[in-house]
C-alpha cells in the first residue's frame, strides 16, 4: 500500500500542478483561437532539448533546460511576429508550419543519435510516473514566478489575447504583451514537456480551459471549473492507471477526454438554459436511439452476410446472455468443441510447465545441457502447434454454429434495428417538417 | 577470425536499440560488395529482409552461400511459438525464442562456426587461415569464459531484476536468477500497480540489482531503485554500446566486471 501511495501521490501532485497553469494559458490561447502554438511551443522545446542532448547535456539538466528554453523562444518570437503576418496568411497556417518544421529538424538532428528514436518517444509521451520531489519543488517555484508575473500583468495580456483576431490595431505595445505571454508560455511548456510529454502537455493545456468555457465566458470562473475537472480527471488518470494496470500517461489523457464528454453532456443536457436543454435532450435521445438500432441492424445484417466474421456486437449479446454459439452445435459437435478447448489449454499448461522447468534450471541445481535446451524447445514447439490445431477445430466448430445462428439471432437482431431505426426517422422527420414549414 | 583479410561493417550503429532499428538508404550501400551478411535471426532484425530484398544480390540472400543466420544451431531459450497471441507476458512479440542469445559467450562457438562455414564457402582458398583464426579466438574465449564464471561464481543464484528481457542466455551461462521484468510489453512503459508489484518483489527475493540496457528508458529502473535502494547497473548488449566494450570480449568484461563489483557491494 506504501508503495502504492509512493507511486501515485508525487505524478498526481504533478498533474495537479500543470493543470493549475496551463489552464489558465489554455484559456487565453483558446481565446486567442491558436489552439495549436501549445504544440509548436512544445515541439520547439523538443527541438532544443534534443541539440541539448546532442551537445551532451540531459533532458533534465540545466544546460538542457536552457537549450530546450533557447529554442522555446525562438519559437516564441516567430508566434509574436505571425500576428503581424496574420494580415497576409493565417496565424494558424503559420504554428502548423512551425510545429512540422520544428518535428523534422528533431528527427533530422536524433537520427545522428544513438538513442534518437527512443528520446523522440520520450519527448512525445514523458514520463509523469518517475517524477521526483525534487521536480515537484522547482516547478512550484517556476510556475509560481509565471502565475505571479500573469497575475501582474493579466489586464494587458487579456486585452491583448481578447484582440488577436483585430490584426489592424497592432501597436508596439500588443506586440510586447505578446511577446511576454509567448515567453513566459514557452517557460512553461519546456518544462511540463520534459516531464509529462507533449501529448500530456496538450491535455493539460486545452482540456480543462475548454471544459470551463463551456459553462463560463468569465475568464475566473472559467479557470476555477477548468481547475477543478483539471484536477478530477487528473486523480481519474493516475489512480485509473493502478487499477487498469495501464501506463499513466495515456491513461491520464484518456481520462482528460471522458471529462471533456462528460462536461459536454452536463453543459448540454443540464445547465443549458431550458428551451435549449429541452431541444438538446431531444437530440440526444434521437442521436442514440439511431446510433442504437443502426448498431443492432447492421450488426444483424453482418451476421447473415458473414456468419464466420468477427461479430464484437453479438459476442456482447452472448456474453451478457450467456448464450453462446456452442447452442447451436449438434451433441457430437459441442463435444468436441469442448475436448479441443481442453486439450489446447492442456497443451499451453505443458509449454508453460516446461519454460518454469528450464528457467529454474539457470540458476537452480544442475544446469540443463545444450541437447536437454533443443529438446525443450523442439517439444514447446510441437506443443504449440498441436495447440494451434485445436485452436483451428475450435474456430471451424464456431464458424458452423454461427452459420446456423444467423437465421435465428441475425434476422431477429437486423429486424428489431432497423425497425427503431424506422421509428426514430418517423419521430424525427415529421418535426424537421414542421420546423421546415415554420 | 578474418584478420586482415576482410573488413567488418556493422549495419546498425553502437548504442542502438536493434530491436527499434529501421534501416537508412545509406545502408543499401554497405551490402553493395558485401561477400557475406551476418543476422541475428529469430525475428530479431527482420528489417534486413527487406534490405536484402532491395539489394537484390542472390549470394547473400537466404540460401546464398554469403547468407548467415548466426542463430541456426543455437540451444534456443524461451520458446513459446505463440508470442503474438493474447494473454502473453513475453516483450518479443516478433520471434519464435528468446533472440539475445549471443550473450551467453559460451555460443560464440556456434556463431563462429556458421561465419567460419560461409567464409570458406565464399572463398575456399582462405580456409586454412579462417580455422587457424577461430581456433585462436575460441582458445583465447574459453579460458576467458572460465575466468568470468569464477568471477561471478560466489553470487550464483543471486536474484535480479531486469528492465528488458534481455539476459536469460547471460543468466544461464553465469547461473543467476532474473526473478521479473519492468518492461512487460516492448515499448510500453510499466503502470504504476505493475511497479509497485516489482517493489514488493524487490524487498520479498531481496533482489540486488537491476540489469539495464544503455538505450532503454531509465526513469522507471531509477524509479523503483529509489524505492528500494538497489542499485541499476548499465550493461553492453553489444559491440561498442558502451566505451569499453570495444569487441566481443570486451563486452564480457565490461558486463562481469560490474556486476560482479556491485555484488560485492551490495552483499557488505
Amino acid at each position: 500500500m506504501q508503495d502504492i501511495l509512493a507511486f501515485a501521490l508525487l505524478p498526481l501532485a504533478a498533474a495537479i500542478i500543470f493543470t493549475g497553469i496551463h489552464t489558465w494559458l489554455g484559456l487565453q490561447v483558446l481565446r486567442r483561437n491558436i489552439v495549436f502554438a501549445d504544440l509548436a511551443l512544445a515541439q520547439m522545446a523538443a527541438l532544443g532539448a534534443t541539440v541539448g542532448v546532442v551537445a551532451g547535456h540531459g533532458t533534465q539538466s540545466i544546460g538542457g533546460f536552457g537549450y530546450a528554453f533557447l529554442f522555446s523562444a525562438i519559437g516564441a518570437l516567430f508566434l509574436t511576429a505571425s500576428r503581424a503576418l496574420a494580415r497576409t496568411m493565417r496565424q494558424e497556417a503559420l504554428i502548423g508550419v512551425l510545429y512540422v518544421v520544428a518535428t523534422a529538424a528533431t528527427i533530422l538532428i536524433v537520427d545522428r543519435s544513438p538513442q534518437g528514436a527512443e528520446h523522440v518517444k520520450r519527448m512525445l509521451v514523458g514520463s509523469i510516473l518517475s517524477v521526483t520531489m525534487e521536480d515537484l519543488l522547482k516547478l512550484l517555484l517556476l510556475y509560481g514566478a509565471v502565475g505571479a508575473l500573469h497575475w501582474f500583468a493579466r489586464r494587458p495580456l487579456l486585452a491583448v489575447a481578447e484582440d488577436a483576431e483585430n490584426t489592424k490595431r497592432r501597436t508596439p505595445a500588443t506586440a510586447f504583451w505578446d511577446l511576454v505571454f509567448y515567453l513566459s508560455f514557452g517557460v512553461v511548456v519546456t518544462s511540463s514537456v520534459s516531464i509529462a510529454g507533449v501529448l500530456l502537455v496538450f491535455c493539460f493545456l486545452i482540456v480543462p480551459a475548454m471544459i470551463g468555457r463551456l459553462f463560463s465566458m468569465r475568464i475566473g470562473v472559467g479557470l476555477l471549473i477548468g481547475w477543478c475537472a483539471g484536477a478530477l480527471a487528473s486523480a481519474v488518470g493516475v489512480l485509473g492507471s493502478f487499477v487498469l494496470d495501464a501506463p499513466t500517461g495515456a491513461a491520464t489523457v484518456v481520462a482528460f477526454a471522458l471529462a471533456l464528454v462528460l462536461a459536454g453532456c452536463v453543459r448540454f443536457f443540464i445547465t443549458a438554459p431550458r428551451k435549449e436543454r429541452q431541444r438538446n435532450r431531444r437530440l440526444g435521445r434521437l442521436g442514440a436511439g439511431f446510433a442504437f438500432f443502426a448498431l443492432l441492424g447492421l450488426s444483424g445484417l453482418w451476421v447473415i452476410v458473414a456468419p464466420a466474421a468477427d461479430h464484437p456486437v453479438v459476442a456482447l449479446i452472448e456474453t451478457v446472455s450467456g448464450i453462446g454459439p456452442e447452442r447451436f452445435l449438434s451433441a457430437r459437435e459441442r463435444d468436441e468443441y469442448l475436448d479441443a478447448t481442453g486439450t489446447r489449454d492442456r497443451f499451453r499448461r505443458d509449454v508453460d510447465r516446461l519454460y518454469d522447468m528450464e528457467r529454474r534450471s539457470r540458476w537452480q541445481g544442475e544446469v540443463l545441457s545444450d541437447d536437454d535446451l533443443r529438446r525443450i524447445g523442439s517439444m514447446q514447439q510441437t506443443l504449440t502447434e498441436m495447440g494451434r490445431g485445436e485452436r483451428f477445430v475450435m474456430d471451424y466448430l464456431r464458424a458452423r454454429a454461427r452459420e446456423r445462428e444467423r437465421w435465428y439471432v441475425g434476422i431477429p437482431l437486423a429486424a428489431v434495428g432497423f425497425a427503431g431505426l424506422a421509428f426514430v426517422s418517423w419521430r424525427w422527420l415529421p418535426r424537421r417538417r414542421r420546423a421546415a414549414r415554420k | 577470425m578474418v584478420g586482415d583479410f576482410a573488413a567488418v561493417e556493422s549495419i546498425i550503429p553502437p548504442g542502438v536499440d536493434p530491436e527499434a532499428f529501421e534501416p537508412r538508404p545509406s545502408d543499401l550501400t554497405k551490402l553493395k560488395g558485401a561477400a557475406i551478411v551476418v543476422r541475428v535471426g529469430l525475428g530479431f532484425d527482420h528489417w534486413i529482409d527487406k534490405l536484402l530484398y532491395l539489394h537484390g544480390d542472390a549470394s547473400i540472400n537466404r540460401r546464398g552461400p554469403g547468407y548467415v543466420d548466426a542463430s541456426l544451431g543455437i540451444p534456443l531459450l524461451e520458446i513459446k511459438g505463440r508470442s503474438i497471441e493474447v494473454g502473453t507476458q513475453d516483450g518479443h512479440a516478433h520471434g519464435l525464442a528468446n533472440p539475445h542469445y549471443w550473450l551467453d559467450p559460451a555460443h560464440a562457438e556456434i556463431i563462429t562456426a556458421a561465419i567460419a562455414e560461409a567464409a570458406i564457402r565464399v572463398a575456399p582458398a582462405l580456409a586454412e587461415k579462417v580455422i587457424a583464426n577461430r581456433d585462436r579466438f575460441l582458445e583465447r574465449l574459453r579460458a576467458r569464459i572460465a575466468e568470468w564464471q569464477q568471477q561471478l561464481a560466489p553470487y550464483r543464484a543471486t536474484p535480479l531484476l531486469a528492465y528488458h528481457n534481455t539476459w536469460p542466455y547471460f543468466a544461464r551461462r553465469f547461473r543467476l536468477d532474473i526473478v521479473d521484468v519492468i518492461e512487460v510489453k516492448e515499448g510500453v512503459a510499466p503502470s504504476p500497480a505493475r511497479l509497485a508489484q516489482l517493489a514488493a518483489k524487490i524487498r520479498e527475493k531481496r533482489v540486488r540489482a537491476i540489469l539495464h540496457e544503455t538505450y532503454e528508458p531509465e526513469e522507471a529502473s531509477q524509479l523503483l531503485a529509489r524505492r528500494t535502494g538497489i542499485a541499476v547497473l548499465k550493461l553492453a548488449t553489444s559491440v561498442g554500446s558502451v566505451p569499453e566494450a570495444g569487441d566481443y570480449l570486451a563486452l564480457f568484461d565490461h558486463n562481469v566486471g560490474v556486476l560482479a563489483r556491485a555484488l560485492a557491494a551490495a552483499s557488505n
